[in-house]
C-alpha cells in the first residue's frame, strides 16, 4: 500500500472524515473559548452542511474500500449507504434545532461542547455502521454509537429518570452487545473469515453445522435487533424513551434505528443473498431460514407495540411504544427479501423521520411550557393553541397511515411489497395492526379538542420553532399527495452492493 | 500429557459465557452485572483468538480481541461513571430496586 | 496407566478429601454455642454502621478512569510499532493520526481541571494568644 493508494481511499470515507474533524473541533474550540458556548450549535450546523456536501458527492460513488486481505474492503460506499447517511443528516439538523429551544439542554448550558461532542459520536457510529462491510467494524461502530449514546440518554442529570435512562440503556445495550460479539466470534471460527463478502463466498456450498450457525446468528440479531427495538430486546425502549432527555429520544427514535436497519439489510443481503433474480427478489442460502424468524419478529414487535401503547398517559412513553410497533412495519419491507422491499423500507423512513421528528418537536414545545408530558394535562390545549393542536394532529394522523398524508404512502409501500410476495396473512394482520394504532393516537387528539379545561394555557412559541413545524407538517402532507421523487430515489438507492 | 486443542478453550469460552449470562440475570447490584459482562466480553475474546491460532486465519482474530478489550475499557470506564451517579441520586446500586420508570 | 495429569488429579482428589474431613470432624467435634457477640462482624466490638459504599473523594474515581482509558489506548501502539516500517510514510501517517486524537482527549481533559488534585485546605489550629494573655 503507498501513499495514492491511501489517499484513493480517503475518497471512500470523507463524510466519516468531516465527521470526525467536526467531533475535534467541537472539542477543542469548547476548551478554547471556555465562556462562549452559543457559538456550538452554529459550529455543528456548519459541521452538518460540510458532511451534507460530502454525503451527496458520494452518491455516484460505488465500490469497498481499506482491504485487510483479498480485494474486498471493510468500509463499502453505495447509493444506499448515501441515502441512510443523508436521513441520519437530517435527523442530526433537526436535533440541533430542537436543542436549541429545549429547556432541558439550555439548563445544561455549561456543557454543551460534550453535548454535541457525543452527538457528533454517534453519527460517526451510525455512518460506519451504514456503510460497514465487515463484522469487526460493525461492531465496532456500534460500540460507538452506544456509548455515545449510553451518556446521552442521562446526560441532563435534572431529575433521577435521566440516570436510570442511562443505567437500564447501559445495561441491556452492553448484554446485547456481548451476545453479538460471541456470535461474531462463532461466525469467525466457523468461515476465517470477518468481511461480509468473503463471508458469502465462504458459506456458499460450505460443510458448517447448522445448528452452530442458527445459534450464531440469532446472537448476531440479537445485536442488531437490540438497535431497532425488535420485540424480544425492546425492554429498553419506553423507560429509556421516556427518560432520556426529549431532543436524545428524537434521534434514537429516528437516526439510531435508521443506522440499525441499514446494518440489518446490509448484512442479509451481502452475507446470505446467492444471487437477485430479475424481479429484484433475492435468492438466500439455506443454511438459516431468516424470513421465518422475521416474520416472526416482525409480527410480535408491532402487535406488542400498538397494544402497550394503547394503556400509556405519558406522552413520551407512548410514542416509544409506537416506535417500538414502526420497527415492525418496517420489518414488513426487511422479511420480504426484495429490492422493492428494500425501497419501500427507505421510503418509509424518510417518512418517519419527519413525521416523528414533527410529532417529538411539539411533544417539546408544550413540555417546555406545561413541564409535563401526561395526556391529562394536554386537556383542551387545542383551543388555547390551535396552531400546535392542528399540526400535532397532522403528525400523529400521518403516523396513523391514513390519507391524505406521507404516512400512507410508506405503509402503502410496504403493504403493497408484501402482496407481491402473496404474504397476505402477514399483511392482515400488519393492518389489523394500524387499526389497533388509530385509538390510541386519536385518544390524545381527543384530549385536545373534545375535552374542556377551565384555566387557559397560553404556549408561547418562537418564531424560528413555528416555522420547523410548519416545514414539517407541509412536507408531511406534500409527500403524501406528490411522493414521485422520493419513491424514485429510494428506488434507484435501493440496489445494495452486492457480489 | 494431554494436548490442549482447540475444543478446550471454546470450552472454558463456553463456561465463561455461561456464568457471565447467568451473573448478569441474576446478579442485583449494577457492578456485579458490569462484570457479568465483562465475562461474556472475555469470553468472545478467549474464541477470537483460539479461532486464529488453530484455525490458521491470519491475525484478524488477534486484532479483533485486541479491540474488543480497548471498547471493554472504554465501557467499564462509562458504565462506572453511569453507576456511580445512580449511587448519588438513589444512595445505592440495586438494579432490581431502580424502577421509577416503570408505570 | 496415569498421564502426567491423570497424577494430578489424583493429587486434587486428595487434596479436596482431607480439606473435607477435616471439616467435617471439627464440625462433629466442636462445641456450638453462639452468642450475639460471636456473631458480629468486628469480635473486638466496632459496631459496623452504614453501608462499605463509603464516600471517597470522587477524584480517585477521575483519576482512574483516565488511566483506564489512556493505559489501554496505548495498547493499539502496539500492533502499530511492529508492523509500520512495512507501510511506509501511510503507516507512519496513521500512527500519527492516532496521537493527535488522543492528544486532544488529553488536552481536554487538561483544559477540564481533571488533572489537577484540589488539595484539602487544612485549617491550621490558631490559638488567640494575645486574648488570653489580656486576660
Amino acid at each position: 500500500m503507498n501513499i495514492a493508494n491511501f489517499s484513493q481511499m480517503l475518497s471512500f470515507i470523507k463524510p466519516e472524515l468531516a465527521v470526525s474533524v467536526t467531533i475535534l473541533v467541537v472539542v477543542v474550540f469548547d476548551l478554547i473559548f471556555n465562556k462562549n458556548k452559543k457559538i456550538i450549535p452554529y459550529i455543528a450546523l456548519l459541521g452538518i452542511v460540510v458532511t451534507g456536501y460530502y454525503v451527496i458527492q458520494q452518491y455516484a460513488l460505488s465500490g469497498t474500500a481499506f482491504p485487510t486481505s483479498g480485494k474486498y474492503g471493510m468500509v463499502t460506499v453505495d447509493a444506499f449507504a448515501s441515502f441512510f447517511k443523508m436521513i441520519v443528516l437530517i435527523a442530526t439538523l433537526c436535533i440541533v434545532i430542537f436543542s436549541y429551544y429545549s429547556d432541558e439542554i439550555i439548563k445544561t448550558q455549561g456543557r454543551l461542547g460534550e453535548y454535541y461532542t457525543l452527538i457528533f459520536g454517534m453519527v460517526l457510529g451510525m455512518f460506519v455502521m451504514i456503510s460497514a462491510s465487515d463484522l469487526i467494524l460493525i461492531y465496532l461502530s456500534m460500540e460507538l454509537m452506544s456509548l455515545s449514546s449510553y451518556v446521552l440518554a442521562g446526560f441532563t442529570k435534572l431529575r433521577t429518570r435521566n440516570s436510570e435512562a442511562a443505567l437500564k440503556y447501559l445495561i441491556y445495550g452492553a448484554i446485547s452487545s456481548g451476545l453479538m460479539l460471541f456470535g461474531i466470534s462463532l461466525v469467525y471460527g466457523m468461515t476465517g473469515t470477518t468481511n461480509l463478502y468473503q463471508l458469502n463466498a465462504a458459506l456458499q456450498g460450505a460443510d458448517v453445522n447448522l445448528y452452530t450457525v442458527g445459534f450464531a446468528l440469532i446472537l448476531i440479531f440479537a445485536g442488531i435487533g437490540y438497535k431497532i427495538s425488535a420485540a424480544p430486546f425492546h425492554f429498553w425502549t419506553p423507560d429509556v424513551y421516556e427518560g432520556a432527555p426529549i431532543s436524545i429520544t428524537a434521534y434514537l427514535s429516528v437516526a439510531s434505528k435508521a443506522a440499525g436497519f441499514a446494518l440489518l439489510m446490509r448484512f442479509l443481503k451481502t452475507t446470505f443473498v446467492t444471487y437477485v433474480d430479475p424481479h429484484g427478489s433475492w435468492q438466500l442460502f439455506n443454511i438459516f431460514d431468516w424470513q421465518t424468524l422475521l416474520i416472526l419478529i416482525s409480527v410480535l414487535t408491532m402487535t406488542l407495540g400498538n397494544f402497550a401503547a394503547l394503556w400509556q398517559d405519558n406522552l413520551k412513553r407512548m410514542l416509544a411504544y409506537s416506535s417500538i410497533a414502526h420497527a415492525g412495519y418496517m420489518l414488513l419491507g426487511v422479511l420480504v427479501l426484495t429490492n422493492k422491499g428494500v425501497s419501500a423500507v427507505m421510503f418509509y423512513f424518510f417518512v418517519y423521520l419527519i413525521m416523528n421528528l414533527g410529532a417529538f418537536f411539539v411533544v417539546m414545545i408544550i413540555a417546555n411550557k406545561i413541564g409535563s408530558e401526561n395526556i391529562d394535562d394536554y386537556d383542551g390545549l387545542g383551543y388555547s393553541s390551535p396552531f400546535l393542536g392542528v399540526t400535532f394532529g397532522i403528525f400523529l394522523v400521518s403516523l396513523t397511515g391514513l390519507p391524505p398524508t406521507a404516512g400512507f404512502i410508506g405503509k402503502l409501500n410496504l403493504f403493497v411489497a408484501l402482496l407481491d410476495k402473496q404474504m397476505v396473512v402477514v399483511a392482515v394482520i400488519a393492518v389489523i395492526n394500524s387499526v389497533v394504532s388509530l385509538y390510541y393516537y386519536i385518544r390524545v387528539l381527543k384530549h385536545m379538542f373534545l375535552t374542556k379545561r377551565d384555566e387557559k394555557i397560553s404556549i408561547p412559541v418562537p418564531m424560528p420553532a413555528f416555522l420547523f413545524i410548519l416545514v414539517m407538517a407541509t412536507t408531511t402532507i406534500f409527500f403524501g399527495i406528490y411522493f414521485t421523487p422520493i419513491t424514485s430515489w429510494a428506488q434507484n438507492a435501493a440496489a445494495i452492493l452486492h457480489f | 500429557m494431554i494436548h490442549v486443542s482447540l475444543t478446550h478453550y471454546l470450552v472454558v469460552s463456553a463456561f465463561l459465557f455461561s456464568f457471565g449470562l447467568y451473573g448478569v440475570v441474576t446478579r442485583k447490584n449494577a457492578v456485579m452485572v458490569l462484570m457479568g459482562i465483562e465475562l461474556i466480553l472475555n469470553s468472545a475474546n478467549i474464541n477470537f483468538v483460539a479461532f486464529s491460532k488453530f484455525g490458521n486465519y491470519g491475525l484478524n482474530g488477534q486484532i479483533m480481541a485486541l479491540f474488543v478489550i480497548i471498547l471493554a475499557a472504554a465501557e467499564a470506564a462509562i458504565a462506572l461513571a453511569i453507576v456511580l451517579n445512580i449511587y448519588k441520586t438513589f444512595a445505592h446500586v440495586d438494579v432490581d430496586k431502580i424502577n421509577n420508570l416503570k408505570e | 496407566m496415569l498421564t502426567e495429569f491423570g497424577k494430578i488429579f489424583v493429587f486434587i482428589l486428595l487434596a479436596g478429601l482431607f480439606v473435607a474431613v477435616g471439616i467435617f470432624t471439627a464440625k462433629i467435634l466442636r462445641p456450638h454455642r453462639p452468642t450475639k457477640e460471636k456473631l458480629e462482624t468486628y469480635e473486638c466490638g466496632e459496631d459496623p454502621i452504614g453501608t462499605p459504599w463509603v464516600k471517597f473523594n470522587v477524584r480517585f474515581y477521575v483519576v482512574a478512569l483516565i488511566f483506564l482509558i489512556f493505559d489501554v489506548e496505548v495498547v493499539m501502539l502496539f500492533p502499530w510499532a511492529v508492523t509500520y516500517q512495512k507501510f511506509g510514510a501511510y503507516g507512519y501517517l496513521v500512527g500519527i493520526i492516532f496521537l493527535i486524537v488522543l492528544f486532544v482527549g488529553m488536552l481536554y481533559e487538561w483544559g477540564k481541571g481533571d488533572l489537577e488534585w484540589d488539595r484539602p485546605q487544612p485549617i491550621i489550629p490558631y490559638l488567640h494568644k494575645e486574648e488570653e494573655q489580656n486576660k
